[in-house]
């Protein structure tokens, strides 16, 4: 119950921040970019041609707009924002004045950065399906006919999903760690940066925490059967929220 | 019974800068205590120490009776807070700032349309934080302090920020809380002046060492003893001869002598030899330190 009170309170701060702003500005972007495309040119998912399922060839399309550079450094941006906000307005202290436990303050802003993670994915997969039916009522007068696979994209998204927790793990330990707001960005946007250098030229890509997304669509074929990244994903995730939660709670300066 | 006690409270920010040393302080339940001292006194870490935002180093805080470290929530569930700048979230309005606590005290939904009122703060309706006038965040902070109408309320300089209304308004709040509510409140302030007409008992603090503490009785009494009579008398020598036979070492300032504080029968008879001796007298007056000067003499 204790943690439930803290999460809706932390929940409550990222009214109209610009972490709640950047988490429907970068959901919907992709998906009204595509759908102005398919209106500037009088198209529709049916234009796509016979090959495979329509919506399948439309998510991944969208998709991989998004994993390689946009999903990242929203990521990158959101986790920094939502967790500096406490030394931003200098309320590190008022927050631990109040009667919560500190592995409860730390667990309810992690989930509210999860939430929001959470959040962004349902903008998108709106935003995307939306992007798919509105030139089909507007140009075929009706929606596309093929089946729409549900599932796939459920277990396509839990697992891009996945490949989002170690950045948003080492973005959360960078902006705990320090006062300064470029810190975090800075850091995060260089290594964002290097590692997507890296993947399709260097076979060890796979070691950067940021690299995840990126191989879900471009990974070489030998690679990702060498390695399974969403186990990858998830070590990451344990170690960085390991490691910042024992800087948290050891930090003698609370405020 | 004392609301907080704290026994041997040392603090060092590194080896050689010791911030406070042995603290200990003594809060009497129900009381308005002033927490005096200069800036870089040991204030607001003794403050921050109190409330677990600083780890102690060594000494021992006591909050209701209980061990802060081992009844942090319990205590916390019980005390405002105020230290140092406004926390205050500066995207979000007041009511929005006050939502935020409300979740986590678990208070009802229409104290925070009271205490917007308690502090003045009704009509700033979406407004956000962030626009708010010092004074405007100042009197918020005190509202988010007082949610859930805590026993104890810690406020680091309060006043900080408020125009002299401001601070006449702040005065007669906390006042109003400590009488009406029974909240024994921790004030601190580097101004004796503002917060003397409030405050039940008093502590002076001056780099890192407590002073002074006690009752503003006892600050009083202090004043009096800090007291001295002058002397203007048309022989200076004559007079000085006088006070010394009665046992009086007399401070030479001009045309005019002092001596420390003497009751009444003793600067009658003094009067009385002075005029037998054919001195003039031409005026014996008391001059009183006020507190003020007796808090600059304390932290000097």
């Amino acid at each position: 119950m204790e943690l439930f009170n803290s999460i809706k309170s932390e929940w409550l701060k990222t009214r109209k921040s610009a972490a709640a702003w950047l988490c429907i500005i970068g959901g919907l972007f992709i998906p009204i970019l595509f759908l102005i495309g398919f209106i500037y040119n009088h198209e529709t998912l049916a234009t796509y041609g016979e090959e495979g399922n329509i919506w399948t060839q439309h998510f991944f399309q969208v998709w991989q707009a998004m994993v390689m550079f946009l999903l990242p450094m929203g990521l990158v941006l959101a986790t920094s924002l939502i967790t500096q906000m406490e030394f931003r307005n200098n309320t590190w202290k008022q927050l631990h004045a109040t009667p919560q436990k500190y592995h409860t303050i730390f667990a309810a802003k992690f989930i509210v950065i999860l939430g929001m993670t959470g959040q962004f994915f349902l903008y998108f997969n709106l935003g995307f399906i939306l992007s798919g039916i509105i030139p089909s009522l507007l140009f075929d007068k009706a929606l596309p006919n093929v089946e729409f696979p549900f599932e796939q994209f459920l277990v396509s998204n839990g697992k891009i999903f996945l490949t989002c927790l170690p950045i948003l793990a080492l973005q959360f330990l960078i902006s705990l760690k320090f006062k300064n707001f470029l810190v975090p960005i800075g850091v995060g946007l260089v290594l964002l940066v290097a590692t997507l250098i890296m993947v399709g030229n260097w076979e060890y890509a796979y070691l950067s925490p940021y690299s995840y997304g990126p191989l879900t669509m471009m990974g070489s074929p030998e690679m990702m059967e060498k390695i399974n990244i969403y186990w990858l994903s998830v070590i990451y995730f344990v170690v960085f929220t390991t490691i910042s939660y024992a800087m948290y709670i050891t930090k003698s300066e609370k405020g | 019974m004392n609301c907080i006690t704290t026994e041997n409270l040392t603090h060092h920010f590194n080896k050689n800068e010791m911030v406070l040393d042995d603290i200990n302080l003594r809060v009497p339940q129900g009381s308005i205590y002033g927490f005096l001292g200069p800036n870089g006194a040991g204030k607001t870490t003794t403050l921050r120490l109190i409330l677990g935002l600083l780890k102690k180093q060594s000494g021992a805080i006591s909050i209701f009776n209980k061990p802060f470290a081992a009844n942090r929530i319990d205590i916390l569930k019980k005390t405002g807070s105020l230290i140092e700048a406004p926390s205050l979230y500066a995207h979000l309005s007041a009511q929005e700032n006050l939502a935020i606590l409300q979740k986590i005290y678990q208070c009802k939904k229409s104290r925070i349309a009271e205490v917007l009122q308690i502090v003045g703060l009704s009509d700033t309706g979406k407004k956000s934080a962030g626009k708010f006038s010092l004074g405007m965040k100042q009197r918020l902070s005190i509202a988010m302090a007082i949610m859930h109408e805590p026993e104890l309320l810690i406020l680091d300089e309060p006043t900080n920020g408020l125009d002299p209304n401001g601070i006449i308004e702040m005065r007669e709040l906390l006042k109003q809380l400590n009488k009406e509510k029974g909240m024994t409140i921790l004030v601190s302030s580097h101004l004796l002046a503002e917060i003397e007409k409030m405050v039940t008992h008093v502590g002076i603090i001056n780099k890192g060492k407590i002073i002074f503490q006690g009752t503003m009785d006892d600050l009083h009494a202090a004043q009096q003893e800090s007291s001295f009579i002058s002397f203007e008398t048309g022989n200076i020598e004559l007079t000085n001869n006088v006070l010394i036979q009665n046992g009086l070492h007399a401070v030479i300032n001009g045309s005019r002598l002092t001596i420390p504080m003497i009751n009444k029968e003793k600067i009658a008879a003094i009067n009385e030899q002075l005029v037998q001796q054919q001195i003039k007298v031409y005026q014996i007056s008391t001059v009183k330190n006020d507190l003020e000067s007796i808090f600059i003499d304390l932290v000097k």
